[in-house]
């Protein structure tokens, strides 16, 4: 009987491994365990986990009655009214704004976009109805704290989103300015976003001040009387919403600052030739190359303003009252009365808001 | 006219950003008698450093500060390994789908941070594990982390590992690959080319997201706020919202309390501002 030679045989995915020469598939995979470990304990997990539990009850200080499951009674709970109804007219002036946006989006749309354009028309539409739901004379929200909070967070994105781009731009320009001051430029631009939130909150209350604060002693010198900023509600929302800019046009700035560096300087010295002028180069070249800049700053300022939390609890712990109260802080305050159930809907609602406008931009970007 | 103009919108942005931070130095420094007059001086009239003084007698501030030090250097200890771990396999290695896996782990930076805090903390509290109940019959809870370093560590490594992932998968892309190729020629392995060769060209990469993630922990608010509630376990930002009373701002102590407590940030955003504005905008520039 002769000797069969030994069929070769490729090393096995753990034989390999312990050879210390392992595949580059698999070093790959090796190597993204830690993160994927980290990240399916601390994001993922939470993540289902708040879900399933907003669907619950849970009073950490009312074990007795458990964790009984509960549907959407939370939601129910959070979002939902005694005596609801549909009227055409309430919140008239936003929800004309609305149709007129629905207008300007059919003026405006090239005949090929025309199937993309209905269905924003039939979201704007569906948007528009909802807004006409309301509590009557008789009636009322379940938790109007809720839609305080929702509105306040929706103001703060609006306002601090915008505003922290109409200040970022021109940073963006000046930074890029080439002088030996530069690296001072460059510090004045990275202070705001090094510093702890909550502590520029706390810089900011103190300039506001209405007694001995800068702003009001400025103000004074020009003849105006300032208001009692954070104890009254509109100057409040004005000094924080300031605040928030402050804060993050420097980080719009470096982003786009990144942008306005990426752009062949030669295109300007073309245009020059050409005879274009400062704005013609401005609105011709600089704005369309800054996009891409633009887009990204627009996601991580929008998804990082609906969490606003630090400055407006370190300036007046949402107040005056419950003024400016946003969904952050009301979670946060929630949780504070160990009302796990309802803090988990709540974060939901914020999950979904997220998720909503992150899905709005992306799809922004893929149809650019 | 040109230059002046220039000139103008430099000073005009230099003290918009720095002005805030000036004004607070000069309060730090003025006595409390002097920041209740009117009308209100710009210049202290006679410089104090008590105020200094009291941050330390007022709060354990020296335990805050060595609190925040631990959490945000373990943390950004921990979060630069796995993320140069995986920044190595997503941007050098020939990894089938590592394109999908990168938009993955940046997806999760856009998941709010706030969602985190209502099940972080629930599990912080400690939950029941319920097969390890059903082998020792008898109930199980995971170890009770409030007010333990580890309940700040591991949420931050978690929430700025894909900001570090991103900013130093663009960066080992840069690295040359004939660099490793000659090395895997001459007889390393993977495993001791990575130590060897990659490890020590990729210094500034690892320090850029070092300081992000650092300057990251150490601002952290809300979950230190909310996990850690014991003064001897409270951080910087957190620690300074205390010396405010009911009624009471006493503004100079807390002005000292800010300085202090952003000295390390202004320190490593001049000597490393390039590094910096270029962690930054690599999310940017990578979309």
């Amino acid at each position: 009987m002769a000797l069969q030679p030994k069929p070769y045989k490729r090393p096995g995915f753990w034989a390999r491994l312990a050879s210390g020469n392992p595949s580059e598939a698999q070093l790959g995979y090796l190597l993204l365990v830690p993160a994927f470990t980290v990240l399916a304990l601390v994001m993922l997990y939470p993540i289902l986990n708040v879900v399933w539990k907003s669907l619950h009850y849970e009073k950490l200080n009312n074990p007795a009655r458990g964790t009984p499951f509960i549907g959407l009674e939370n939601f129910h709970d959070m979002a939902w009214g005694e005596g609801l109804r549909w009227s055409v007219t309430h919140l008239l002036v936003w929800r004309l704004l609305l149709l007129g946006g629905v207008a300007a989006l059919w003026a405006t749309v090239r005949r090929r976009a025309r199937g993309q354009a209905v269905g924003w028309t039939v979201l704007l539409l569906a948007v528009w109805a909802l807004l006409g739901i309301h509590p009557g004379a008789e009636g009322e929200w379940n938790d109007p704290r809720f839609w305080n909070a929702f509105g306040v967070s929706l103001l703060i994105i609006v306002v601090s989103v915008l505003g922290s781009f109409v200040v970022g731009l021109p940073l963006a320009l000046v930074a890029d300015i080439k002088t030996r001051w530069r690296w001072l430029v460059r510090v004045a631009l990275l202070l705001p976003w090094a510093m702890p939130p909550v502590l520029i909150g706390l810089m900011f209350a103190w300039l506001f001040q209405d007694q001995y604060g800068v702003v009001n002693d400025l103000l004074r010198r020009v003849g105006v009387e300032g208001p009692i900023w954070l104890a009254r509600v509109v100057p409040a929302i004005v000094a924080v919403n300031y605040t928030l800019i402050w804060k993050t046009s420097s980080f719009v700035g470096l982003v786009l600052l990144a942008g306005l560096q990426s752009i062949d300087r030669g295109l300007y010295e073309a245009a020059e030739v050409d005879g274009a002028s400062v704005a013609q180069r401005f609105w011709q070249i600089t704005l369309p190359l800054l996009r891409p800049a633009i887009a990204v700053a627009l996601i991580f300022r929008t998804l990082t303003a609906i969490q606003t939390f630090d400055v407006p609890f370190a300036m007046t712990r949402g107040g005056p009252g419950r003024a400016l109260e946003t969904l952050g802080i009301y979670v946060y305050n929630t949780t504070l009365t160990l009302d796990i159930g309802y803090a988990a809907a709540l974060s939901v609602a914020l999950f979904l808001l997220s998720l909503a406008i992150t899905v709005f931009y992306l799809r922004w970007i893929y149809t650019e | 006219m040109n230059r002046l103009f220039r000139y103008a919108a430099l000073l005009l942005v230099v003290v918009n950003g720095l002005f805030p931070a000036v004004w607070l130095l000069l309060t730090s420094f003025k006595t409390s008698g002097e920041l209740r007059q009117l009308p209100i001086t710009y210049w202290p009239e006679n410089f104090t450093f008590g105020n200094y003084v009291s941050v330390f007698t007022e709060n354990p501030f020296g335990r805050f500060l060595l609190n925040s030090a631990v959490v945000s250097v373990v943390a950004t200890l921990l979060c630069v390994l796995f993320a140069a771990f995986a920044g190595y396999a997503l941007g050098r290695l020939n990894l089938p789908g590592r394109r999908v896996i990168l938009t993955l782990i940046v997806t999760t930076s856009m998941f709010p941070a706030l969602v985190l805090l209502v099940p972080l903390y629930r599990l912080f509290v400690g939950v029941e594990i319920p097969w390890l109940s059903e082998v020792f019959n008898s109930p199980i809870f995971t170890p009770n982390l409030l007010n333990t370093y580890w309940a700040l560590i591991i949420p931050y490594v978690a929430l700025s590992l894909p900001i570090a992932t991103l900013i130093l998968t663009s960066f080992f892309q840069l690295i040359p690959q004939d660099l490793e190729s000659a090395a895997l020629v001459d007889g390393c392995t993977r495993v001791s080319a990575l130590f060897r060769i990659v490890a020590p060209v990729s210094a500034p990469g690892i320090v850029t997201a070092a300081i992000i993630v650092f300057v990251n922990s150490w601002n952290e608010f809300l979950l230190a706020l909310t996990f850690n509630t014991t003064l001897q376990m409270r951080t910087v930002p957190v620690g300074i919202t205390l010396y405010q009373g009911e009624y009471a701002f006493p503004w100079a102590i807390i002005s000292s309390a800010i300085m202090l407590g952003v000295l390390p940030l202004v320190v490593l955003i001049i000597f490393f501002q390039r590094r910096i504005i270029s962690g930054l905008t690599a999310g940017g520039v990578k979309g």
